[in-house]
């Protein structure tokens, strides 16, 4: 009977070493980069609502401004989804017989909340602040993308810490004026940064990126 | 010494210890240790030392690191298993969707509320029926915290610790839930209609068996329903008990001027206040404002007010006084009668009748007398002789004929008539009530009372008696032991879930609105009184608004007027006005008091003295957590009572502290543990109401010993004659006394606190000054540390606080308020006793002087923010980092409870969660969390953070507003729930800030300044204002 190991098997050895060695390496490596993906990050996800409610129609056709609704945005840390009352201002008049809206009359009548599915959720230990965001100028497509465009709303930014820091630490590139806010068309005239700067300034904006001011 | 040297020496001292600190860094103990006892002592323990204390060893409390903290009973093993399953299931579950997480809004959202922001609300809670006008915090419909409020003549905008912890017993899930008649579950209606029934059958009889036995109330409307229900029902008797009544104070008005009053203290114009067994700024429903009026007084100058206590056992009042005799309950009379001789024989108008007054009875020190009244002579018309809740009626007597005749009437005390519906709660009018249920002449007893069968006198026997009422229907907020010997039970609703009204003690109304609907179906008292004259189902809301309408109160609109009501919490123009020209007729009285005098005092033998509690009160609010783990104000004692005697007498028994003794009172028997108190008068012995209960409420059972066993109803107070004997048995209590020493490395450090006189404090060349100035930075000569100072001047504000220990009177309101808006968690007793307690502030209560007659410092000390802070650089993580304006930060998510921070926090302050202690919150109690607070779990390191979320809330409304925070407009949790307003917090940056100010007092000292630091928590030192003809070796005191 010959030996067990052949000098071919010396091939395999080193083959296996290196996959045990690049695996140790990689996995790691393979992880981080899968937590920076959009699918780890639920990023471009569109959420599915009890209510197929498009965002297209209302703010694009209907040219709603988006505090109509949430209507907190500028005083409150929440924004606000809005209260089912606000939906029948309109829809008590117009498509008031449209099944699509059952469950918006069943809510009224019976007084029963509809209960809304999250997109944007952030650690309980953050404490995000949108009324500080929006008076400083910090526009509403800059973290929730063209909700205009979604036909369900999908997260569109990462909400990593360090996406927040990096607005945080130069926040000029964002800063528009206070009135163009919920404008989902509204492009900076000239160069961005050089109009950002002067904006920010003018906006009062004064970033801070101690601990506290998100984690209390 | 000349100045010079004098300059040189301290300089060179300092070099000192700079230099040990630096060159022997690792030398166990430093060479400033002394043979003596120390100056300043916490306990008997560490008053018996003879060195500095024990470094490592003392640092944390025994138990603390012990093994096996988890006490879930898992194994090490155990858990792994659990773990590595745990963790392949969530590798499974991440694979697959996440579920979504839901948002509901309000289908109608009221007009007033912005989701994410609180709205505050005005209401009013009344302790004994007199009202405390608070502001409560609401998120979304849910209470969370609760505040004073500042329009309230009572209140002033800040609380007491029990009305802080409210907040969480709305929410105690351990409430009675279901209305029943024995144990058949009741619907209100059904109720109403059997009630109805009832009522009906009574009629017929004009409601001669119809009694019901109330808490006492000042509520308009509840007194409109008295009426309206002895109206129906002539034959029908309402009366009043607590088991903490103010009888005396009201007979006692009786006897002096004729008619029942209650007596108002003012204490502004107050220079010199006698307190006899009066904890003024620790009970009673003028004990906010009277700390604040107090507090106003003790800034040191030539205007700072005086206090002389006389009592038993040490109060916080006590503690604050300048001069303190510590003198048995019942003969605290005995020493009033003495002080009125003195005065008597100097020609005082009014008091010559009762010169005589003395003659036979105990001797006192003479020169501490003499001293007390001239005292008082010389501040005629701005002195004040307070008698406490405790003494009986002759005492509130000669204190009202003295006040009188000092000419203090109108200036410092106003008497103004009971508003409660009843003048009186105590034992008499129940002991009426009680021979009529044995009798039999009660047919239908409705009990609104708090839990009288368990604060009633024992001789009456009530629980054994309830059974000979054919229908007892008791309200109340738990199943608790009255609960149990009625047939029926009502569960009550909550006072932030009621509607009804109080008035405050000048009269003027608060409209009590709920704050969040009854969560267990709990009923309000005003429909149960209405159910009576069969408005039952009108509703609380319906009735009281109805009430109001009717008054007649203002001009206008009555809904508008409403409106204001409900908004500001005052019913303005309801106050009324003081009696005015009451006159004492001297010799009727002095006739009237002498045979009360005789029987009351002088008696030989062990006295047994009761007390309520400062925390659990008189057993109401024993299953509050909040309350039950607070340490007590003078004893630090949590979690249970104690006997509590003086060294003397302990010494006599050959008692030790944790031996249970029984204690023998006429026949009755109860065993307790015996705790040696500084200060306690000798053959006395306290007992704390409110504890040993044995209802169905979880915390409060099994909790201590229930003093009230031995509690008759003619040694309601103070009984003579009791025994005590030692057992084989000896416990160990969970105090936070000697938890969290502060003692760097071991080696002797300066004396935590430091105090002085006025003389002392008004002269800037004074040893005090000299030791102060030692104890503070120096801009010329810094002390060396670690990390490099930061400037921080170029920012907007610099956050800091100043605590003003000459105000500062342990009442403890701060340490609820911190823990209600910072959502920290309880413990339990076992783990106190391990020294894992989470309260952000500890307050420090330091002794000086012998055992017996100590003077107290109180040093409440939460983390002091140092600018070089030590646990930032042992931190493995960057969990405890600084914020741009010089807070210490503590960011929970990045800790990962290694506690190096608190090994090397100095002061320590910082709080480890050692167990998952949030793991068995109800749904019910997460409720009552701080929105705007992370709650921690397990291995999570916390303390105080300036109320960061405050701070930020308020700098993004500023901001949006497009201006800077003014100094005031933010107040830390502590800082609003001061009564006495000792806590200053703001920004150093803007030099009039009242915190800037407080930095420049010449009497700042900072704590551990000597190590380096620089803390942004500084203190002001305590100063007192010791009568100059007493010496200070002399104590004062009684003298055989």
């Amino acid at each position: 009977m010959g030996p067990l190991f052949r000098p071919r098997h010396n091939t395999l050895a080193q083959v296996s070493l290196f996959v045990v060695a690049a695996g140790a390496a990689g996995v790691p490596l393979g992880l981080m980069l899968y937590a920076r993906t959009p699918l780890a990050r639920g990023m471009q996800d569109p959420i599915e609502q009890p209510i197929q409610f498009d965002h297209r129609h209302h703010v694009r056709d209907d040219n709603i401004d988006c505090r109509y609704c949430h209507n907190t945005v500028d005083r409150s840390p929440a924004a606000s989804v809005p209260q089912t009352q606000l939906c029948m201002n309109c829809h008590s008049q117009i498509w008031n017989k449209s099944p699509m809206l059952e469950q918006v009359r069943e809510s009224f009548f019976q007084n029963k909340p509809i209960k809304w599915n999250r997109v944007y959720q952030l650690p309980e230990f953050v404490y995000f602040n949108h009324s500080i965001h929006v008076n400083k100028g910090v526009g509403c497509v800059s973290c929730h993308g063209r909700v205009d465009e979604m036909p369900a709303v999908e997260k569109a930014t990462p909400l990593t810490m360090s996406w927040c820091l990096e607005c945080h630490r130069r926040p000029d590139a964002n800063i528009r004026p206070v009135e163009e806010v919920t404008n989902m068309d509204w492009k900076p005239p000239g160069d961005p940064l050089e109009f950002g700067t002067k904006q920010a300034a003018e906006n009062n904006v004064h970033t801070r990126t101690s601990c506290t001011t998100c984690h209390r | 010494m000349s100045c010079d040297d004098n300059h040189e020496a301290r300089a060179k001292d300092r070099e000192n210890r700079r230099s040990l600190r630096v060159v022997d860094a690792g030398t166990p103990a430093g060479p400033r240790a002394s043979s003596s006892s120390p100056t300043y002592w916490t306990s008997a323990e560490d008053r018996a030392r003879t060195g500095p204390v024990p470094g490592a060893a003392n640092e944390f409390a025994g138990g603390t690191f012990d093994v096996g903290a988890d006490t879930s009973g898992v194994s090490r093993r155990g858990f792994i298993q659990v773990a590595s399953l745990s963790t392949a299931m969530a590798a499974v579950g991440a694979a697959c969707q996440k579920p979504p997480h839901k948002i509901v809004p309000f289908v109608r959202r009221p007009e007033e509320v912005v989701p994410g922001n609180p709205l505050h609300f005005a209401t009013a809670f009344g302790l004994d029926g007199y009202a405390s006008g608070l502001l409560v915090e609401s998120h979304e419909g849910r209470p969370t915290k609760i505040e004073g409020n500042p329009a309230h003549p009572q209140t002033l905008g800040a609380t007491t610790a029990i009305e802080q912890s409210l907040a969480l017993s709305v929410y105690d899930d351990d409430r009675a839930k279901q209305l029943r008649t024995g144990e058949r579950p009741l619907a209100w209606r059904t109720f109403l209609e059997e009630v109805s029934v009832r009522a009906s059958h009574l009629a017929q009889s004009r409601g001669a068996g119809l009694r019901f036995l109330t808490a006492p109330t000042t509520s308009p409307l509840q007194g409109d329903l008295r009426k309206r229900i002895v109206e129906r029902f002539p034959g029908a008797k309402f009366v009043s008990y607590t088991s903490v009544p103010d009888d005396g104070a009201v007979e006692g008005a009786k006897l002096a001027f004729g008619k029942p009053l209650v007596p108002r203290y003012k204490l502004a114009p107050a220079n010199i206040i006698l307190s006899l067994d009066a904890d003024f700024l620790g009970e009673g429903s003028e004990q906010t404002r009277l700390s604040r009026e107090f507090a106003a007084r003790r800034e040191p100058s030539r205007q700072m007010s005086r206090l002389y206590a006389v009592e038993p056992a040490m109060t916080i009042t006590g503690a604050m006084a300048d001069h303190r005799a510590r003198v048995r309950g019942s003969d605290v009379g005995a020493f009033l009668a003495a002080v009125i001789s003195v005065l008597g024989s100097r020609g005082i108008a009014g008091l010559a009748p009762l010169a005589s007054l003395a003659h036979g009875q105990k001797h006192w020190d003479p020169k501490f007398l003499v001293a007390v009244a001239n005292d008082l002579e010389r501040n005629r018309g701005t002195s004040l002789v307070i008698a406490g809740r405790r003494q009986p009626a002759a005492v509130h007597a000669l204190a009202a004929a003295l006040n009188a005749a000092l000419g203090n009437l109108g200036s410092t005390v106003e008497y103004g008539a009971p508003l409660t519906a009843d003048p009186t709660a105590g034992a008499a009018a129940l002991g009426a009530l009680v021979e009529e249920i044995a009798a039999g002449g009660v047919d239908t007893l409705v009990i609104t009372a708090s839990n009288p069968v368990y604060g009633a006198p024992v001789d009456f026997k009530l629980a054994k008696l309830l059974e000979r009422v054919p229908n007892s229907i008791y309200y109340g907020l738990y199943e608790d032991e009255t609960a149990a010997a009625c047939k029926t039970v009502v569960p009550a609703a909550h006072p932030l879930e009621s509607w009804s009204d109080l008035r405050a003690t000048d009269g003027t109304v608060s409209i009590v609105q709920p704050l969040i609907a009854p969560l267990w179906g709990g009923i309000q008292e005003v429909d149960l009184l209405a159910a009576f004259v069969n408005e039952g189902d009108v509703g609380a809301h319906a009735l009281l608004k109805k009430f109001w309408a009717g008054q007649g109160k203002a001009p206008g609109d009555f809904d508008g007027n409403w409106e204001r009501w409900l908004a500001d919490g005052i019913v303005p123009g309801t106050a009324v006005p003081a009696e005015s020209g009451l006159a004492v007729d001297g010799a009727a009285l002095a006739q009237a008091v002498t045979p009360m005098l005789a029987t009351a005092g002088g008696k030989q033998g062990m006295e047994v003295a009761f007390a309520a509690d400062p925390k659990t009160y008189d057993g109401r609010f024993a299953n509050n957590v909040w309350l039950q783990e607070l340490p007590h104000p003078i004893t630090k004692l949590t979690w249970e009572n104690a006997a509590m005697v003086s060294e003397t007498t302990a010494k006599s028994l050959d008692l030790e502290d944790g031996d249970v003794v029984e204690i023998s009172l006429r026949d009755r028997r109860v065993q307790a543990p015996i705790m040696r108190v500084p200060g306690h008068a000798d053959d006395s012995v306290t007992l704390p109401l409110g504890y040993g209960r044995t209802g169905g409420e979880k915390v409060a059972t099994d909790v201590g010993f229930n003093a009230g066993a031995l509690r008759v109803s003619d040694g309601f107070w103070f009984d003579a004659g009791v025994t005590l004997a030692k057992t084989e048995r000896s416990v160990k209590f969970s105090i936070t006394q000697d938890h969290w020493k502060m003692s760097p490395d071991g080696r002797e450090t300066p004396p935590p606190v430091i105090a002085g006189t006025l003389a002392e404090a008004l002269d800037p060349k004074s040893k005090f000054h000299e030791e102060l100035q030692d104890r503070r930075p120096d801009p010329e000569n810094p002390m060396p540390f670690i990390h490099k100072p930061v400037d921080y001047s170029g920012q907007q504000y610099k956050w800091a606080m100043a605590i003003d220990l000459s105000k500062c009177t342990g009442c403890s309101a701060c340490v609820v308020a911190c823990q209600s808006e910072n959502n920290i968690t309880t413990v339990g007793k076992e783990n106190v006793r391990k020294g894992r307690e989470m309260q952000w502030i500890r307050i420090d209560r330091y002794y000086k002087g012998s055992f017996e007659d100590p003077e107290v410092v109180i040093q409440p000390l939460a983390c002091v923010h140092c600018e070089t802070a030590p646990c930032e650089y042992v931190c493995p993580v960057n969990a405890t980092v600084h914020s741009d304006e010089g807070i210490n930060e503590m960011v929970y998510n990045r800790c990962i409870g290694t506690r190096y921070c608190s090994n090397n926090c100095p002061y320590k302050v910082r709080r480890f969660n050692f167990l998952n202690y949030i793991e068995d919150y109800t749904a019910a109690r997460e409720m009552g969390m701080n929105p705007d607070v992370t709650v921690r779990t397990r291995g999570i390191m916390e303390k105080c953070t300036y109320c960061i979320q405050r701070i930020e809330r308020k700098r993004i409304a500023t901001r949006i507003e497009g201006r800077a925070i003014l100094d005031g407009e933010l107040e830390t949790a502590c800082q609003q729930g001061c009564p006495t307003k000792a806590i200053v917090f703001g920004s150093l940056n803007d030099a009039q800030s009242k915190v800037s100010q407080a930095h420049a007092d010449p009497r700042r000292y900072d704590l551990l300044h000597e190590i380096g630091t620089r803390p942004r928590t500084i203190y002001l030192a305590r100063v007192t204002n010791p009568n100059p003809d007493l010496g200070q070796a002399e104590k004062a005191g009684e003298h055989e």
